[in-house]
């Protein structure tokens, strides 16, 4: 008496999973931010209607204003150099040569590795007395430099190690420039077109999309990343110089128990990223947009 | 001038491997330090006398058994369970017809996009109303929702170059959709299912966020939180932390070695982005 289902309602059944546990697990908390964000909320109480409260007191504290300019500062910084790092490593290691998928697999490992070792890791590299950074800067005759107790050179050091985790992207262009028919780079030789010249002309427009594309997935997963370096190596520090906006996140809701201004820190976040985004869109449809046509 | 250009980048290629595998090199040389001398101040390639017995203090230390089967319990559930969700939405999605298609690669897509620290907030409440706080299921529940829709599209991806007339043949020959699914479909999948393993795998075995916010019981803690525990309680003690370190970063290491060539050879990388 077992009834089968139709095959077309088995293929729905298979999307449950997914479908439902995205939207339980993703959606509905992401969207609860935004109403968290305008009430009072500690978690253990029902949340009460505060209004603008919680806005007002973001503006007025002076830790958000630093952890937003910070983040925003490593985003502009770290992305750009991660971007170019990855497409750089794709164009040098892309071909087919002896020894070079090796070479690949070496430049994707540093992404692999856990958070936390990376995180321990660096700690070491960055020490002032023993670590071989130091070492490396006195031995070529360079100044000694206070890595993560000074508050800029903390924002650096983060920023050089995420340097080192680009794998996703690297991984990414390398496919970009695979897709690219290499007729087109034949015919460019045939026409007389230097290397540089073929780059600009071909490789560079044809991987922009990509590009694009790996940009607003860094803008995302970049500044998530920052959050165990920040609470692994500096705890925010010195002087709050590396209390970026997940480890923010962190403190408001779940050392202060203050889920409201959590949630309105991170609806601050969203508006800020969405600019971010809309910027460097703007920026490169005004650059090649017009010249596509 | 060409020989001249081609070993030339050998050595720039060859440099810059060097330069991303160093570190993981330091971590060694580093784990295998006298315990309590001071560290040396000049650079060695290899300790004069290698103390392979600080693995075995790691242990009396601190509880790592436990932390590491934590971790191992959290990977050998999620890493299946991810597998099977994942590649049975992709499974499906690349069957549905378009108006539902389409809208499912949007909805991917959107989820994609969503920060992980804004589910921070309200998935602690749900995982409460669960009743999976405190406990390793709050480490492995997403892997119901595929883990992350970059694998489900990675496997649609897959699944939707495999001609509809395979799983037409399939399904006339009286073949369920599961069957159609695992008989059919998962065979023609093995590179995207090979990388989907080790993308899995590492981000549950380093998943360090979760167990800080969802577990406080220490008889739940995974590896992360245990290395995170040894450098509170010995912030100088360097060879212990990073035999630590390497205790943890081995096993992702070994994984890929042995599927690197699958995961990072160009002409499968072609395969896996190329969406057409």
């Amino acid at each position: 008496m077992r009834r089968r289902l139709t095959y077309q309602s088995q293929l729905l059944l298979f999307l449950l999973p997914f479908v439902g546990g995205s939207l339980l697990l993703v959606v509905l908390p992401a969207l609860a931010t935004f109403a968290i964000a305008f009430t009072e909320y500690n978690s253990i109480q029902p949340p009460q209607w505060a209004g603008f409260a919680n806005f007002i007191k973001l503006y007025e504290s002076a830790l958000v204003r630093i952890s937003l300019r910070s983040t925003v500062l490593f985003l502009l910084t770290a992305i750009p150099l991660r971007l170019l790092g990855a497409l750089l490593l794709a164009l040098l290691l892309q071909s087919r040569r002896r020894f070079f998928a090796g070479y690949r697999a070496a430049v994707y490992l540093p992404t692999i590795i856990p958070e936390v070792a990376y995180a321990i890791l660096w700690l070491w590299i960055f020490n002032p007395l023993y670590g071989p950074l130091n070492y490396l800067l006195e031995t070529i005759g360079l100044f000694q430099v206070d890595w993560l107790s000074d508050p800029e050179n903390a924002q650096a050091a983060i920023i050089f190690m995420s340097l080192f985790t680009i794998g996703e992207g690297f991984v990414v262009m390398l496919a970009g420039l695979q897709s690219i028919p290499r007729a087109y780079y034949e015919a460019a030789t045939i026409d007389g077109a230097s290397g540089w010249q073929s780059f600009w002309r071909i490789t560079f427009p044809l991987i922009l999309p990509w590009l694009l594309l790996l940009t607003f997935r860094d803008l995302l997963v970049s500044m998530q990343n920052t959050f165990t370096p920040s609470f692994v190596m500096t705890y925010g520090g010195p002087y709050y110089a590396t209390t970026y906006v997940p480890l923010l996140i962190y403190e408001l809701a779940f050392d202060f128990f203050d889920f409201g201004m959590a949630a309105a820190a991170l609806v601050v976040t969203y508006v800020v990223l969405l600019l971010l985004i809309l910027g460097v869109f703007n920026v490169v449809s005004g650059l090649w947009g017009t010249t596509d046509a | 001038m060409r020989r001249f250009r081609d070993s030339w980048r050998q050595v720039v290629a060859f440099g810059i491997a060097f330069l991303f595998l160093l570190p993981l090199f330091w971590m060694l040389v580093n784990s295998l330090g006298r315990i309590g001398a001071p560290p040396p101040t000049t650079f060695r390639w290899w300790p004069a006398d290698p103390q392979w017995s600080n693995y075995r203090a790691l242990f009396d230390l601190l509880p790592m058994l436990r932390y590491l089967r934590n971790s191992l319990l959290v990977v050998s559930i999620a890493v299946p369970l991810t597998l099977l969700t994942a590649a049975l939405a992709g499974f499906s999605m690349a069957q549905l017809p378009d108006p539902h298609r389409r809208r499912l690669i949007y909805f991917s897509l959107a989820v994609l996009m969503i920060p992980s620290a804004s589910v921070w907030v309200f998935r602690f409440q749900i995982l409460r109303w669960l009743g999976l706080l405190d406990s390793l299921w709050a480490l492995i529940i997403p892997a119901v929702a595929g883990s992350s829709p970059l694998f489900v599209l990675l496997f649609y991806w897959n699944f939707r170059r495999i001609p509809l007339a395979m799983y037409e043949a399939a399904r006339l020959e009286g073949a369920s959709a599961l069957t159609t699914w695992w008989r059919v479909a998962m065979p023609m999948a093995r590179p995207t299912t090979l990388a989907i393993i080790m993308l899995t795998f590492v981000l549950y075995w380093s998943d360090f966020v979760s167990p800080v916010l969802y577990i406080f019981d220490s008889a739940w803690y995974t590896l992360p939180v245990g290395l995170q525990i040894l450098k509170q309680l010995d912030a100088t003690n360097w060879p212990l932390l990073m035999a630590g370190a390497l205790l943890m970063t081995i096993p992702v290491v070994l994984l890929f070695l042995v599927l690197q060539r699958t995961f990072l050879s160009v002409s499968s990388l072609a395969n896996l982005f190329d969406r057409e």
